[in-house]
């Protein structure tokens, strides 16, 4: 019973969901739409649900690391300080954010601490740059030479420099770029049906806890 | 029609000026007879719509349920007519009742709205040029019920005379399957039984050659290297949630990975921004142990979960990786912006660095920063790499199929459809239509 | 010597991209800025729209990427406004939902719009793309109260619109997933409407393909994108200034590619010429000092 319901019974609902779902792409019938929105619904429901699994996961290993003192175990005080005090906040402000505590934190706090994640973005790029792009093959030096036509071409200045830069780094973008990527999606795509048709018959079960 | 009437007006002046003279009568006769023939000439040439020729009902007018919808909607189809032209209209009229009353949905050149107009394939609609083609859709203001009778005429018009064709009815249904989408249904099925045919052959014969991947042949090497240094193993399976493929080939890379760790006794780090992707990881990494002998050296809190947010996930790995400095950093799965941010850290502390991704914009970043990169399918194909399993052997082998099945149809289609606009022939136009998708 | 540069300490990398942002933020230059003809696309159908069209605005990113997506948010809204249509705001990533909120009633009272009656802020529903399906089958159903807390369906902008298939245009703005490919799979696809993309530089080289086949009918791609739109506006703001930066920032970067590549081809041969990835070994000395 007890392999029943770990194995068989998620293989069978993974098979009739996944026909289901398959064919609902072909059924212009209400009933097909209808069914489809339900199961939106349920996923947005487990999708909640799931989140409660993350959190006590992330309450678990933090709460470890501060009982077993283990190296940074301040940093795991700062997560649960943090989370506490969003959490008091939020519901202390009813979830609005026109001048409460809570929009004060999303301003000042997590605007500005994720900003400068992202900005940090240009930073890594230029030093990633400097170590990395060598013309060290023939195909590294084609890569080189795209990467300085597109910088070059993307900003006023070097358009105003060079003219025709604007049009040469479009054309690289909307013709040599998405010929690449057309390959790549279709090959992606592919992979992607052979995975479903995999899942959906049961052969690919390591989702399941391995293979038995 | 226009022109004729605007030629009584003329002889009628003429007759008017030159009335008296005898002279001037006969010099009006052969005026008129001039004019005569000149009339009697150009309406040889004139345009069929200029001829006072009078407009006929619209004939074999049909009204019927539009095919592969969801209800709701109505076709109107008639007979393209001689008169049909710019200066001639048809009008369109719907009521709730057979008495009416009737209102005018549209009104239209004669020359246009065509049923080959409709953009669906050959084998669900014909595409004639021989009957005009109206659809009348729900709007907001005006809904059509599916399984309620509708009534509809066609009328046209010239501006001085219309004629009304017969009234037609036809019920809104929604139907059980889109025929427009049959090519796009047979290529699935096509390919599904492909894979699983090249499966079942695998398992037959599991000899099939793959080529040398060197990232994955680096997995072990990056193991060994972490066990020598006793640092851990930090492994991510990207920022998408389970329905994302990448991520389900980073879970079974992982169960691969996780079985050598287990065998080393080497520490493995998994942190997650998706708390059902944890769930499913932390059964694969135990399934894994299990599988090496190893269920004491088994940790539970090995997958934990951060955040679902893109940068402040990013932050707690970075710190991580700083902190604990893992000898070998796996970047397996799909990832947005955040991965230059998690590599470049990674470089940083001097880990062996393999990544694995479909993600082909965060592909230069990942090259530049990393020991290995496995592009794009590379990234499905390290699963039956590692494992070197028939089922996933077979699954890549279908999928080459498949590549080259589609390779060859998009030669040959450029080719046809460069020819066909070369010579302005439609004769290409049913095959490449086979490969096009229809809504 | 060219070998010690090649090892240069990343900081000083750090320094000179700080500084070429800086500079011209506080010095513009304001240097033309030529507009793309997929930037124009997405204009051009808004100019199309004829008032009181239906426009939805999918506010679909985080705080982190406000310096690209916002000038496009602001520069969008002014044009929907500016064209009279009816404006619908939401988001697909919680995080964004009080940074969209506020650009949306901003640039709505700056025109003198009505909430609830000229233009509406949905906010944040979860489920991500399932949500997108839920509005293509009952808007109401996927977001039964607008931000406010007003029933959606009683709202007059929401006259006539019952779900997606009545909305003229949407464009999302997104940063990643749930974004503009999953407003065209399980939107567009579905449910019919014109869709418009706008989108970081990061991630905008991937969607050219979507818009060769039609799929997006425009493309408003980062900064530069944001700054192009603003000048179609007639609306000089965050975007325009920040092209000078950028254009600093590129030439730095295109410079330091350089001069790496001159450093890398005057090191001498023997030995040397790996300084990259294949010595950067864990446990080496030089990767312990970086």
């Amino acid at each position: 019973m007890i392999l029943f319901l770990r194995r068989t019974f998620p293989l069978i609902l993974t098979f009739l969901f996944g026909v289901a779902g398959a064919l609902q792409y072909y059924i212009p019938h209400p009933v097909s739409e209808a069914a489809l929105t339900e199961v939106s619904v349920w996923l947005r429901i487990i999708l909640g649900f799931a989140m409660i699994l993350g959190i006590a996961s992330l309450c678990h290993v933090h709460y470890a690391k501060i009982r077993t003192r283990v190296a940074g175990w301040g940093y795991s005080l700062v997560v649960y300080l943090s989370m506490m005090i969003t959490v008091v906040v939020g519901v202390w402000s009813r979830g609005q954010e026109e001048g409460t505590g809570f929009g004060w934190i999303y301003t000042y706090a997590l605007l500005a601490l994720q900003g400068t994640m992202f900005a940090m973005l240009g930073f890594f790029v230029a030093s990633a740059a400097f170590r990395a792009f060598r013309a060290r093959s023939k195909e590294a030096a084609v890569l080189l030479v795209a990467a300085i036509l597109m910088m070059f071409g993307r900003v006023p200045l070097g358009e105003y420099l060079i003219p025709m830069a604007g049009p040469v780094a479009g054309w690289l973008l909307s013709v040599v770029n998405t010929a690449a990527r057309r390959g790549i999606l279709i090959g992606i795509s592919l992979g992607g049906i052979a995975m479903s048709v995999k899942i959906i018959f049961g052969i690919e079960r390591s989702y399941l806890g391995g293979r038995d | 029609m226009i022109f004729s009437f605007e030629f009584r007006v003329l002889s009628c002046e003429l007759r008017t000026r030159n009335s008296e003279p005898r002279r001037s009568t006969w010099r009006l006769f052969s005026i008129r007879s001039l004019v005569a023939v000149v009339f009697v000439l150009s309406t040889l040439h004139a345009p069929r719509s200029t001829l006072a020729v009078s407009l006929a009902p619209p004939e074999q007018f049909e009204a019927f349920d539009m095919p592969g919808d969801g209800g709701g909607s109505i076709g109107l189809s008639w007979q393209a007519a001689p008169f049909d032209g710019p200066t001639v209209r048809y009008q369109v009229y719907m009521a709730d009742q057979a008495q009416g009353p009737f209102t005018r949905l549209a009104e239209f050149p004669a020359d246009t709205h065509y049923k080959s107009d409709v953009d669906r394939p050959w084998w669900s609609w014909d595409r004639s040029r021989t009957h005009h083609f109206y659809q009348v859709k729900s709007t907001p203001d005006r809904r059509l019920e599916s399984g309620r009778s509708y009534f509809f005429k066609v009328a046209v018009t010239d501006g001085m005379q219309t004629s009304e064709g017969s009234m037609q009815s036809a019920v809104p249904t929604p139907n059980l399957f889109n025929l427009a989408k049959v090519n796009n249904f047979l290529l699935m099925l096509l390919f599904s039984a492909l894979v699983l045919f090249t499966i079942a052959q695998a398992k037959r014969h599991p000899a099939i050659f793959l080529r040398r991947i060197p990232g994955l042949d680096a997995v072990e090497e990056a193991i060994g290297r972490a066990t020598e240094m006793g640092r851990p193993i930090l492994y991510l399976t990207g920022s998408d949630d389970m329905s994302s493929l990448s991520t389900i080939a980073a879970t079974v890379i992982l169960g691969q990975v996780a079985k050598k760790t287990a065998a080393y006794d080497t520490q493995l780090q998994v942190p997650h921004r998706d708390p059902i992707v944890m769930a499913i990881c932390q059964e694969i990494v135990k399934e894994s142990y299990l599988e090496a002998g190893r269920p004491d050296a088994y940790r539970d809190d090995s997958n934990f979960f951060i955040t679902n947010d893109q940068f402040s996930y990013t932050a707690a790995v970075n710190g991580i990786m700083l902190r604990e400095k893992p000898a070998a950093n796996f970047f397996m799965g799909f990832y947005y912006a955040e991965a230059l941010l998690l590599a470049e850290t990674g470089a940083g502390t001097g880990a062996i660095q393999i990544a694995g991704t479909d993600a082909d914009l965060q592909l230069p970043f990942f090259i530049t920063t990393c020991d290995y990169t496995l592009i794009g399918e590379e990234l499905y194909a390290a699963s039956a790499y590692l494992s070197r399993e028939p089922i996933l052997v077979g699954t890549l082998r279908g999928q080459d199929l498949g590549k080259a099945f589609l390779l060859l149809s998009m030669v040959i289609g450029t080719v046809l459809a460069t020819i066909g606009g070369l010579v302005g022939t439609q004769a290409f136009v049913p095959l490449l239509q086979l490969f096009r998708d229809f809504k | 010597m060219a070998g010690k540069l090649l090892r240069m300490d990343r900081r000083v990398i750090f320094v000179l991209i700080a500084l070429a942002t800086l500079i011209p933020l506080l010095r513009p230059i304001g240097l033309p800025i030529r507009i793309s003809p997929e930037v124009k696309q997405v204009y051009d159908y808004i100019e199309s729209l004829p008032p009181g069209s239906v426009f939805l605005l999918s506010l679909d990113f985080d705080p982190a990427s406000k310096p690209e997506l916002y000038p496009m948010a602001v520069a969008l809204l002014n044009h929907a406004f500016k064209r009279d249509l009816r404006v619908i705001g939401m988001t697909l990533w919680v995080t964004g939902t009080g940074m969209a909120e506020k650009v949306v009633s901003g640039i709505a009272s700056e025109h003198g719009k009505r909430r609830g009656v000229d233009y509406t802020f949905l906010g944040y529903s979860p489920g991500g793309t399932n949500v997108i399906i839920n509005m293509g089958q009952d808007l109401a159903a996927a977001f039964p109260t607008d931000h406010y807390g007003e029933r959606t369906a009683d709202l007059p902008v929401m006259r006539g619109v019952t779900s997606l298939r009545q909305v003229n245009y949407v464009v999302s703005l997104a940063a990643g997933t749930p974004g503009v490919e999953s407003w065209y799979v399980y939107g567009k696809e579905k449910y019919g409407f014109e869709l418009g993309g706008g989108v970081t530089a990061v991630i905008a080289p991937g969607l050219y393909p979507f818009l060769d086949t039609g799929q997006i009918n425009g493309l408003i791609g980062g900064l530069r994108g944001a700054a192009e739109y603003e000048i179609l506006v007639g609306l000089k703001g965050k975007a325009v200034a920040g092209m000078d930066a950028q254009s600093a920032t590129h030439f730095i970067i295109i410079g330091l590619i350089l001069l790496c590549n001159l450093f890398y081809f005057l090191t001498p041969r023997v030995g040397s010429r790996s300084v990259g990835r294949a010595q950067n070994r864990p446990g080496s000395p030089r990767e312990a000092g970086r």
